[in-house]
């Protein structure tokens, strides 16, 4: 496959199925409509590359500003769109929940501006909402900007007709499938194969998936939210049902694990939203080899839209399923330390301390981060940050054990477990100063500003 | 029929135990008149406990400054000054407030934009006073000098501040000095040396963001750091209130609702309103447009345990968690807990005048829970609604689309009962007059509650309240949880109508000891409360 340009490699993505002893339905075969495998990353690429390309040219020569509301992978993909044509690109949003995605963004080069959260006062007499406002930014005269609007544009929608839809059914060897599967964020996907679908086959069942409403679940929006949506249309779903951040994460394991499908939670929520809907109609007799040989026709199919990868998501797992991404305790690690070791951690008061300094000179380290350290720390120590500090020791004792050691931090919490650590570890004389740089201020012992 | 959308309120132990004591709350209605507000000023104390814990568990000190603008009540401030609390005055009024409650001058600051009254009196008491603007700072300093008092601790109020990498957008305050202009105000106050001495900054962010804050309080730690290196030695940061409180009980109810609210404003199902109101929301060619206009009632996180979570999270661009960027550069924490400190620490009671049916002006909701027509509301002794046998008829012919619902009066009005006003959406619950059993139970209803006014507009709530059962004339409804900034922000005397009274009520023991949640109450009018008269506090909460 060659291609002249990365944008021609939008689209034509895989139709992959689903292993049956993964689903574990008897009677439908479930595809995955591989979305992740567009070129840059998701299935927003096709809708992006369609919403900005008749504009991008004349964009280019008023130097005017190709923007969205969009907190995630539309963003992504205009970001790199406008990137290739020379234009810049700002995002606005609110729902930027992922770190690595706003990462990613600026490493683009766009922009991204996020919305303020709801007052905590309310002021009943204002009416004006942060959408508004960025609605009337856009209309003000002069106003420099290419706006893709994916909430309202049918070229969005379009994307699939032309590409989504078509390449499903020419998969299926002409057919529709019978139930099709899409979570819903801007409603494009789904409306726009759902359309080409019923053209093919009024039959076609269209599943919408939403996020449960007291959750989050990235790319999806709440059943509340879809209504916020210039192209979402009730109609367009036989039924709509709702998805949990857990149920998501759930599916995208399954898929990563069991399917070497490496896509992100967006794409679980249609896999889990999927089987648990498919289980309920999985009525037929089972084909196999008890079964009349001759029943394929009775078999049913289903499609789900794999929107995304895997990668952006780490941090989303780790805050919700952090046993996923367990590692075992290292040996050196501060996180060894038993409460019983901290309590018997050689440690020194201040006054102490400060004739120690005098007498033997100590090496102090301050483990505070460089910034307090900056501003003011005990005359002749070094600052390294606790972080580190773990990283240091890790791989054995980062310093002579001929040279004694006072460990400070801001209470002597700290400081208490890793001299207990160094202790265990074998170094002589190492202690830990109790009650930190905070009691040393407070007795009135001498702080520095270099 | 679907299940009422209840909107039931949140009730800790002390709380619920207060509003299961009907016949000591009809006994403080009877005698001191509806509206009637009470308060519990234990339930404070254990509130700042709570915020202390988290402190601790930080291992932060700094004070906690109750907002004094949630509430006017005496019992709550003289319980507050019997702990280790701090207090946040915007007032003269309040500042003479907490100094008459025994805040001496050291515990007390005073924030906001200020008149001189207020200014000199925060002056001449040595109160810790929260710098609005460089005029201010010039307007205290010569105070300060004119009088020879003595050197005046300060704090200053800043915002407009700037994240690395994306850019967080956030909402322009009237209040406080912009970040980059620190440089001047330090010049101010430079100059002003001998008048006041700088003892650090703060800001206060009108949001439910903890995102924005961690930008604002990363700026305050930055903005110490200017400070100290032109020779300053400020000692704290001041992160204001905002801490929200959670006033329902169940989650999955405001979820219903405020779904069912949206498909209201797209017309996909009959209105919840009176007169249509769709609290900010609005139909454009089928597509929802607007902000829901409604402070998030239910907030899983919030109070101690949203000041928790903020401390918890990484400053923006020096990556450590904001307590111990805090911690490590020597600063204390100061923080002014508002609603979240009087968090169950009140209840608003209003007694029925008049419960009658509604002209249905409207379609009605469509999961009509309003009560067959042979369960009628006025059972009691009272005359009843004229137009009884009217009703029955239609509701007879009409069924489930028949006539609207319930139009509830109450002896109190809106600026009573500040719910409304400030966008909480939370049910009543009802503290009937007679003995449960002693009347029909109706089944849930459906109702309107309107206010003492001969004004349109004075309805407590607009939308339908549903209720497990009919009120009557004489019952009390008692709306939770109404302490901060709901009970006496805005009341007045409008149309001659009484202003609430207040009382104070507790109980011997702890509330949450077992078998002692509904221990006898004890009340007193509000100005008559002092702690160690009321109740045997010992020390600190």
């Amino acid at each position: 496959m060659r291609f002249e340009r990365i944008t021609d490699a939008i689209g034509n993505t895989p139709l992959v199925r689903i292993d049956p002893s993964v689903h574990g339905l008897r009677t439908i075969d479930l595809y995955a409509k591989l979305e992740m495998l567009n070129p840059f990353g998701s299935v927003k690429d096709r809708a992006a590359w369609n919403m900005v390309r008749p504009g991008l040219s004349a964009a280019a020569d008023e130097d005017r500003t190709v923007i969205e509301l969009s907190s995630g992978n539309t963003a992504k993909a205009l970001a790199v769109l406008a990137g290739m044509h020379g234009v810049p690109f700002k995002t606005v949003t609110n729902r930027m929940r992922i770190p690595e995605i706003k990462d990613l963004l600026l490493l683009l080069g766009a922009e991204v501006e996020e919305l303020p959260g709801q007052t905590e006062c309310l002021d009943p007499t204002n009416t004006d909402d942060p959408l508004t406002a960025f609605h009337q930014t856009l209309t003000e005269p002069g106003s420099a900007y290419l706006y893709t609007d994916q909430y309202y544009n049918d070229r969005n929608t379009q994307a699939h007709v032309e590409g989504t839809g078509p390449e499903i059914v020419k998969d299926l060897d002409g057919r529709a499938p019978d139930w099709f599967i899409a979570c819903v964020g801007t409603a494009g996907s789904s409306t726009g194969v759902a359309r080409v679908l019923r053209e093919h086959d009024p039959r076609v069942e269209v599943v919408g998936l939403v996020s449960h409403k007291a959750d989050f679940v990235p790319g999806i929006r709440t059943i509340d939210e879809v209504q916020e949506v210039g192209l979402f249309d009730p109609g367009t779903y036989g039924t709509i049902a709702s998805v949990t951040a857990d149920e998501a994460i759930d599916g995208m394991l399954t898929l990563a694990r069991r399917c070497g499908i490496l896509a992100g939670p967006t794409s679980g929520a249609a896999y889990f939203g999927a089987v648990r809907h498919l289980r309920e109609l999985d009525d037929g007799p089972a084909p196999g080899p008890d079964s009349d040989p001759d029943r394929p026709a009775g078999r049913r199919t289903a499609v789900f839209i794999v929107c995304d990868r895997i990668e952006s998501y780490l941090g989303y797992v780790r805050q919700r399923r952090p046993e996923l991404l367990g590692r075992p305790p290292q040996p050196n690690s501060v996180a060894t330390v038993s409460d019983a070791e901290v309590r018997g951690a050689p440690d020194i008061g201040v006054e102490d301390a400060r004739r120690w300094i005098e007498h033997d000179r100590p090496l102090v380290v301050d483990l505070r981060s460089p910034f307090a350290y900056t501003a003011l720390h005990i005359a002749g120590s070094v600052n390294i940050v606790d972080e580190l500090f773990g990283e240091l020791v890790r791989g054995g004792l980062p310093f002579s054990k001929s040279r004694p050691v006072l460990l400070a931090c801001p209470v002597g919490e700290q400081s208490a477990k890793y001299a207990a650590l160094l202790a265990r570890m074998g170094h002589p004389d190492v202690r830990s100063l109790r009650g930190g740089i905070i009691a040393w201020r407070d007795a009135g012992a001498p702080l520095v500003r270099e | 029929m679907d299940v009422p959308l209840y909107l039931e309120p949140r009730l800790e132990s002390r709380l619920a135990s207060l509003l299961r004591a009907r016949t000591f709350l009809h006994t403080l209605a009877g005698g001191l008149g509806s509206p009637l507000n009470v308060v519990l000023p234990d339930r404070i104390a254990e509130n700042l406990a709570a915020f202390r814990a988290v402190y601790r568990r930080h291992h932060l000190s700094g004070g906690i400054f109750f907002a004094h603008k949630a509430n006017r009540s005496s019992a709550l401030v003289r319980r507050l000054a019997a702990t280790e609390a701090a207090v946040d005055v915007a007032s003269l009024g309040e500042l003479q407030h907490a100094l008459g409650s025994g805040f001496v001058p050291d515990r007390i600051m005073a924030t906001g934009p200020k008149n001189p009254e207020f200014l000199w009196l925060a002056a001449r008491s040595g109160t810790t006073v929260n710098i609005d603007s460089p005029a201010e700072l010039g307007q205290l300093a010569a105070l300060v000098r004119d009088y020879g008092l003595p050197r005046l601790r300060i704090l200053l109020r800043l915002s407009g501040f700037c994240a690395p990498g994306v850019r967080l957008l956030t909402r322009q305050s009237r209040f406080g000095t912009a970040e980059a202009e620190l440089d001047g105000l330090l010049k101010s106050v430079e100059r002003h040396r001998d008048a006041v001495e700088l003892t650090g900054v703060g800001y206060h962010l009108d949001t439910t963001s903890p995102a924005e804050k961690a930008v604002a309080l990363e700026g305050c730690v930055k903005a110490l750091d200017t400070c100290r290196a032109r020779g300053f030695t400020p000692r704290a940061v001041d992160i204001g209130g905002g801490f929200g409180t959670d006033y329902l009980a169940d989650g999955a109810q405001w979820q219903r609702y405020t779904t069912e609210l949206t498909n209201a404003a797209l017309g996909t199902r009959p209105p919840m309103t009176w007169r249509r109101h769709t609290y900010g929301l609005r139909n454009e060619n089928g597509t929802l447009r607007g902000a829901l206009a409604l402070y998030p009632a239910h907030r899983p996180t919030a109070g101690a345990q949203y000041l928790d979570t903020l401390l918890s999270l990484p400053a923006p661009s020096l990556g450590r968690p904001l307590a111990t960027l805090l911690l490590e550069n020597l600063y204390e924490l100061h923080t002014e807990p508002g609603r979240a400190l009087v968090d169950q620490c009140g209840v608003t009671l209003a007694r029925v005048l008049e419960v009658r049916r509604t002209e249905a002006t409207d379609r009605t909701e469509a999961t009509d829970h309003t009560e067959p027509s042979d369960r009628r509301e006025a059972t009691d002794d009272r005359p009843e609604p004229s137009d009884r046998t009217d009703n029955a008829d239609r509701a007879g012919t009409a069924g489930r689309t028949g006539p609207g619902h319930l139009l509830v009066r109450l002896d109190a009005n809106a600026d009573d009962i500040g719910l409304e006003e400030h966008g909480v959406l939370v049910d009543p619950v009802l503290v009937p007059r007679t003995a449960p059993g002693g009347a029909p139970d109706t089944g849930p209803v459906t109702c309107y509650l309107a206010g003492n006014l001969c004004l349109e507009a004075d309805m407590i709530t607009r939308r339908a309240v549903h209720l497990p059962s009919a009120p009557r004339p004489g019952d009390l409804l008692a709306f939770a949880n109404t302490a901060g900034y709901c009970m006496d922000f805005s009341a007045d005397e409008a149309q001659q109508q009484p202003v609430a009274r207040k009382v104070a009520v507790w109980q011997d023991g702890p509330a949450d000891d077992t078998g002692r949640e509904d221990a006898s109450w004890h009340w007193c009018l509000d100005e008559q409360y002092w702690p160690h008269v009321n109740r045997r506090t010992k020390g600190s909460a």
